[in-house]
């Protein structure tokens, strides 16, 4: 069971969302977590060290070929496409964007999907454009667990709608949901006797 | 539709005889990937694909240059430019020449870049700068030195990172674009002005391949996300070709998130965001 993996894919509204995620799971947690959100184009720094700030545990950009390391939360680096490779390591890529974005939310849950399979749980949460949406979906094909944020709770909604529309996630869950369900999951898996 | 690992292998193994190009040590993933979109551009089954590289030398060559892939901008990570800038080039502005390899120049925003920043430093006259690619149409364009205006507005916001700090506008007033570039807003161009453009050298050079073939030592050489589509035993091998080919002392840049694993990085010294060659006795 010591093998799940957490991404997390939004734009729009979504920092404050995943700031919140971050400030409020234990330093025990030790499933990784994948980051992979827009971001603004000349915001392309300092994303990693805000968020370590909040964090209990390191967040970090990941360099090419790095391997994914438990209690640790990663995040796409700017302008990069980030890939989950065979072996549990990550690829980075300067690819052509795809949905106008780089790095590319699909890409990084379409990797995660086939070489974690059912053992990803994915989430989207608030964003104002449809990447992502095929990409949770490929999770839910793979047997992951798919959750989207609550569109009415949502800043920017778009992200989550078009996710919705082709896909039937497992839970529409609010932040706080989400966190619930993080931490239950975490400890499920590294606590229980 | 899917391309099993069986093609991709034989893809690899025609390209290889009846080139001179190969990718077996690409990274598995970005050469498949690479291939889909061949395949999905060229509206081609995979079947049709291997029967045209082998009679078709020319659309071969296209194939090849449709694989490599080609991503810069001008200032790409101004913080590279800033270290270039205030650490590095001062450790080899006394020297009698400088010698810099952009390995890997896509279309030569990175080496117009190197020449503005040499220019500015008054380094231009003493430095000998090369630009190479695998990519034939690449070499073309960076002679060419004409880019899009529209959707690279980030070239000057990295110039403006780099040259135009509020300290460097106090000091010596706001450094102007139209110095290095005429910028044609009607035709959508940035065209890079002639006295750069006659300074720099590009030829191609295939990573996999060729050896040094300028047949000089280096004080820096660039290679940024080039490194993130070959595997380790292929990065080794370009690791040992630019540790043969720098002076002791000397500089290798590479990309942000890449790093050098394995036996190089202890003869190529992590300093921040460049490496230094180590004296070796």
């Amino acid at each position: 069971m010591k093998n799940k993996i957490i991404l997390i894919g939004g734009s729009a509204g979504s920092f404050s969302v995943v700031t919140q995620i971050l400030t409020e799971l234990p330093k025990n947690f030790r499933i990784p977590i994948v980051l992979c959100l827009h971001r603004l184009k000349h915001v392309r720094s300092g994303f990693a060290e805000a968020l370590s700030l909040k964090s209990a545990n390191p967040v970090v950009e990941p360099y090419d070929k790095d391997r994914i390391e438990e209690g640790k939360i990663y995040i796409a680096p700017a302008n990069y496409h980030l890939y989950i490779e065979a072996h549990k390591h990550f690829a980075l890529s300067t690819e052509e964007s795809i949905n106008h974005s780089r790095p590319s939310i699909d890409v990084t849950f379409v990797s995660a999907a086939t070489v974690y399979k059912e053992n990803v749980i994915g989430i989207i949460l608030s964003g104002a454009n449809n990447d992502g949406a095929y990409g949770i979906k490929r999770v839910k094909d793979f047997g992951g667990f798919t959750i989207v944020q609550n569109p009415e709770e949502c800043q920017v909604n778009t992200m989550s709608v078009s996710a919705i529309r082709i896909m039937k996630p497992d839970c529409i869950f609010s932040s706080d949901e989400i966190i619930k369900y993080l931490i239950d999951i975490n400890n499920k898996i590294y606590f229980s006797k | 539709m899917d391309i099993t690992d069986d093609e991709i292998l034989k893809l690899v193994e025609i390209i290889k005889v009846t080139s001179k190009y190969d990718f077996s040590d690409y990274t598995e993933k970005s050469f498949r990937r690479r291939v889909e979109k061949v395949v999905a551009d060229n509206k081609l089954s995979i079947d049709d694909l291997i029967k045209r590289l082998k009679t078709d030398k020319i659309f071969l060559e296209k194939t090849v240059r449709d694989i490599t892939v080609n991503t810069t901008e001008m200032f790409r990570d101004p913080n590279v430019w800033i270290t270039l800038r205030d650490k590095i080039l001062p450790e080899l502005k006394n020297k009698d020449s400088i010698n810099i390899w952009h390995a890997g120049c896509s279309s030569g925003q990175e080496v117009y870049s190197m020449l503005i920043m040499l220019n500015e430093l008054g380094l231009i006259d003493k430095t000998n700068v090369f630009g190479t690619d695998i990519n034939t149409d690449m070499i073309e364009e960076s002679k060419r030195g004409i880019y899009k205006y529209q959707f690279n507005s980030i070239y000057f916001e990295n110039f403006d990172t780099v040259f135009n700090s509020p300290e460097d506008v106090e000091k010596r007033g706001k450094l102007t674009y139209d110095k290095y570039f005429t910028i044609d807003k009607n035709k959508d161009l940035i065209l890079v002005k002639d006295f750069l453009k006659k300074k720099p050298f590009f030829r191609t050079h295939d990573l996999v391949n060729d050896d040094n073939v300028f047949g000089i030592f280096f004080d820096l050489i660039i290679c940024r996300n080039v490194l993130i589509y070959f595997n380790n035993k292929l990065q080794n091998r370009v690791f040992d070709l630019f540790h043969r080919s720098l002076f002791p002392d000397s500089f290798l840049i590479i990309g942000m998130h890449e790093s050098i694993l394995g036996p190089f990085s202890t003869r190529l010294e992590k300093r921040g965001l460049y490496y230094k060659k180590r004296h070796e006795y």
